[in-house]
């Protein structure tokens, strides 16, 4: 489900059904590397999406928790935090960060939930036929691990 | 150089009733769209969209078709993909199956999970037969929907999902 008005109506509805949220983590800069902040925003959003549309009455997909760049670690972590204790508290079962900056590899067991970490791929010179061929063929292995964790759920 | 001479009432009238037109063609025009629109809007029903798919290559077991066309929301142009499930039935006709599970909305695998001869959800384990009736004792409640389907030069077109009914 997406956050909007009717997919969130819906998500109060069936709550039981909905136990896992999404949460893309996306990093602003405005230096040298605003580029790269800029890709991996569009990269992730379009996978995050297209995630979204595969299991839309089990997910709910959140808006992206975006950060300055150059912000110090524990800061992040600190807010980061709190975004998943409210997600606990709301009473989802799975945390899933999608992210493609490479510093949350690095802090990984501080983060309470699963990291999912893709490196980018630069879509700007793309024709869209070959760019949604890609995020389509990306999201298959994503498939797989969002349903094998589901599965482990229940055993 | 004989001038008409506006004076200052004459000018102010000119002026406020321009401006009170505008504003009142400000206040109007989009309630007369909106009257309208609707109206027009209909012209875009009963689109058929082409895909790749050969219709003479389709078999009995069902196969998954995508295809994707420009969709126009408000001012916000999108490309969107679509995907049916299609295969020919015992009569010979083509079904084109919607894969939008009809309890939340997932999307359904043919023979997903080891589900034999069935579309499987893997969101809360929904099953479809064959011919997309749901299976009782699983959370859907409803059939998947069915696309409309036409064949233009070999190739098959789908056009709108639409409730089935099948007992
Ligand atoms: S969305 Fe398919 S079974 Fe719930």
């Amino acid at each position: 489900m997406n956050w909007n008005g009717k997919d969130t109506e819906s998500f109060q509805q069936q709550k039981e059904y909905v136990d896992t949220a999404l949460v893309p983590l996306v990093p602003i800069s405005f230096e040298s590397d605003m580029k790269e902040t800029a890709s991996q925003h569009e990269f992730v959003q379009l996978l995050t999406m297209l995630l979204e549309k595969q299991f839309k009455g089990r997910i709910l997909l959140i808006p992206p928790f975006t950060y300055i760049k150059q912000q110090e670690e524990e800061e992040k972590l600190a807010a980061l935090k709190r975004w998943s204790d409210e997600i606990d508290n709301a009473g989802f079962k799975h945390k899933l960060f999608f992210t493609s900056d490479s510093n949350w590899k690095l802090a990984e067991d501080k983060i309470d939930g699963s990291l999912v970490w893709v490196p980018a791929v630069p879509l700007e010179h793309m024709e869209d036929s070959y760019k949604y061929s890609l995020i389509e063929d990306q999201a298959k292995q994503f498939v797989n691990i969002i349903v094998h964790k589901w599965q482990q759920d229940l055993s | 150089m004989s001038k008409q001479p506006v004076s200052r009432r004459q000018f102010l009238n000119y002026t406020l009733t321009g401006v009170g037109g505008f504003m009142a063609a400000g206040m109007l025009m989009p309630m007369v769209r909106f009257a309208i629109d609707p109206v027009l809007a209909h012209g875009g029903k009963g689109e058929y969209h082409t895909t790749k798919q050969k219709v003479d290559e389709l078999s009995t077991k069902p196969t998954r078709v995508d295809f994707s066309y420009e969709q126009k929301d408000a001012w916000y142009t999108s490309e969107v993909t679509q995907t049916a499930w299609v295969y020919k039935n015992e009569k010979g006709e083509i079904v084109a199956l919607s894969p939008v599970c009809k309890h939340l909305g997932c999307t359904v695998d043919w023979e997903g999970s080891g589900h034999k001869s069935q579309f499987y959800c893997p969101c809360h384990g929904g099953l479809y037969e064959k011919s997309g009736k749901n299976v009782p004792g699983t959370p859907p409640t409803r059939p998947l929907d069915r696309y409309q389907t036409k064949v233009k030069d070999g190739f098959l077109q789908l056009g709108k999902p639409e409730p089935q009914d099948i007992a």
